[in-house]
């Protein structure tokens, strides 16, 4: 739906806006387009049900059981690795934490933790997500682990490629594989077809 | 080391049972699963024994989160794969099979057969209060976790399994007999 209104111009002029952007323009650019930023500042409603100096826990609208949380981080971060060790730590104590407030609130039998980087992994949204879910028997979720064999060799070359991974250290590369899920746009778009629209930026944003 | 005689991630911890690690700490380690749902599927596992993440101590928690998270960074930089899960189950209806604390870390293709989405349950405005209210009274309780900077307490240190026994029989029973 974008695409229709932008020329070729106007995408580059939006690139060219973006490159110049600093790192810190172009975060609070970002958190300016994230609707869990402003669920986050309060300017959208939302029902909290934790909250402290690094993170806030709300109740999904959409959720997969009731009690389903999603425990989000106040800084924006798109993805999970673009959080630093002590805030990581942080998130999931406070998911432990939900956890336990579920089996002992709201009769949960178990609970799920899931992270999704990246669309094909089922990110939704620009805003890191840990999901905190409620889990009962029979509670109609299914979730689709498939066994695979996976050969002895392959295991092996797999493990000495992540080894050395591992071991290059904290370098932060770009993985042009990972695309992050677009902002939603806005509607009120058909007005300014001279303009640029600052919404558009975010596709570009997507994979930047 | 608590470990258990009867626990395969136990086995695997102490050799017993070959894996292909590809990280280890004196707290964490990640191996390979053979029967991984994608190729590079790793398990992040406590070298202690805990059943459930509600046992595991906040500094591990701390520890086996970091290393999930650059397992996944590594992941993404040497598997040329589109993304990654992270995902845990903890009790049997959540989809627990094992009896140890463990974290998937999955690397993520466009249509791999693997399905962690939902559909949404619809609820009215009531039920959403009355289940906000019911988590925040025990939600109020969360706060002094551990942090990895300062001295392991003393608790910790000497007894890994941090739940009383009250408490444990509590969580299994809550949660069902683990296998």
């Amino acid at each position: 739906m974008a695409e229709q209104n932008i020329s070729p111009e106007q995408m580059r002029a939006l690139q060219e806006k973006i490159k110049q952007m600093s790192p810190e323009e172009l975060k609070e650019f970002q958190k300016k387009q994230c609707i869990f930023c402003q669920i986050i500042s309060g300017k959208v409603q939302s029902r909290k049900v934790y909250e402290d100096d690094k993170v806030v826990a709300l109740l999904d609208i959409n959720p997969a059981n009731p009690g389903h949380v999603l425990l989000l981080t106040k800084e924006h971060y798109s993805i999970m690795p673009q959080i630093p060790d002590d805030e990581i730590a942080h998130v999931f104590m406070v998911a432990k934490s939900l956890s336990n407030s579920m089996l002992r609130s709201i009769d949960a039998q178990g609970t799920n933790i899931i992270v999704a980087n990246g669309i094909a992994a089922g990110q939704r949204a620009q805003h890191f997500i840990a999901h905190v879910i409620p889990r009962k028997d029979n509670d109609g979720i299914n979730f689709v682990l498939p066994q695979k064999t996976i050969e002895h060799e392959e295991i092996e070359a797999i493990g000495n490629k992540l080894i050395a991974a591992l071991a290059g250290g904290e370098k932060e590369e770009e993985n042009p594989q990972l695309k992050i899920p677009e902002a939603k746009k806005k509607e009120d778009t058909k007005g300014s077809q001279g303009e640029i629209d600052l919404d558009d930026i975010s596709k570009l944003l997507g994979v930047k | 080391m608590a470990t258990r005689e009867s626990c395969i991630i136990c086995q695997i911890v102490e050799n017993k049972i070959p894996s292909k690690k590809v990280y280890e700490d004196e707290l964490v380690m990640a191996v390979l699963d053979v029967n991984g749902s994608n190729p590079g599927h790793c398990f992040v596992m406590p070298k202690n024994h805990y059943p459930i993440i509600e046992q595991v101590p906040d500094i591990e928690i701390g520890r086996l989160f970091n290393v999930s998270n650059k397992i996944s960074s590594a992941i993404f930089e040497s598997l040329g794969v589109h993304g990654t899960n992270i995902f845990v189950a903890n009790g049997i209806p959540a989809g627990q099979t094992v009896a140890h604390f463990t974290i998937n870390v999955i690397p993520r293709k466009e249509n791999d057969g693997i399905d962690l989405q939902w559909q949404p349950k619809q609820l009215s405005e009531e039920e959403m209060s009355t289940v906000e209210l019911k988590l925040k009274e025990q939600t109020k309780n969360i706060g002094h976790f551990e942090k990895e900077e300062k001295k392991p307490a003393k608790i910790h240190a000497a007894n890994p399994i941090v739940l009383s026994e009250d408490e444990e029989e509590y969580f299994t029973k809550q949660m069902r007999r683990l296998p």
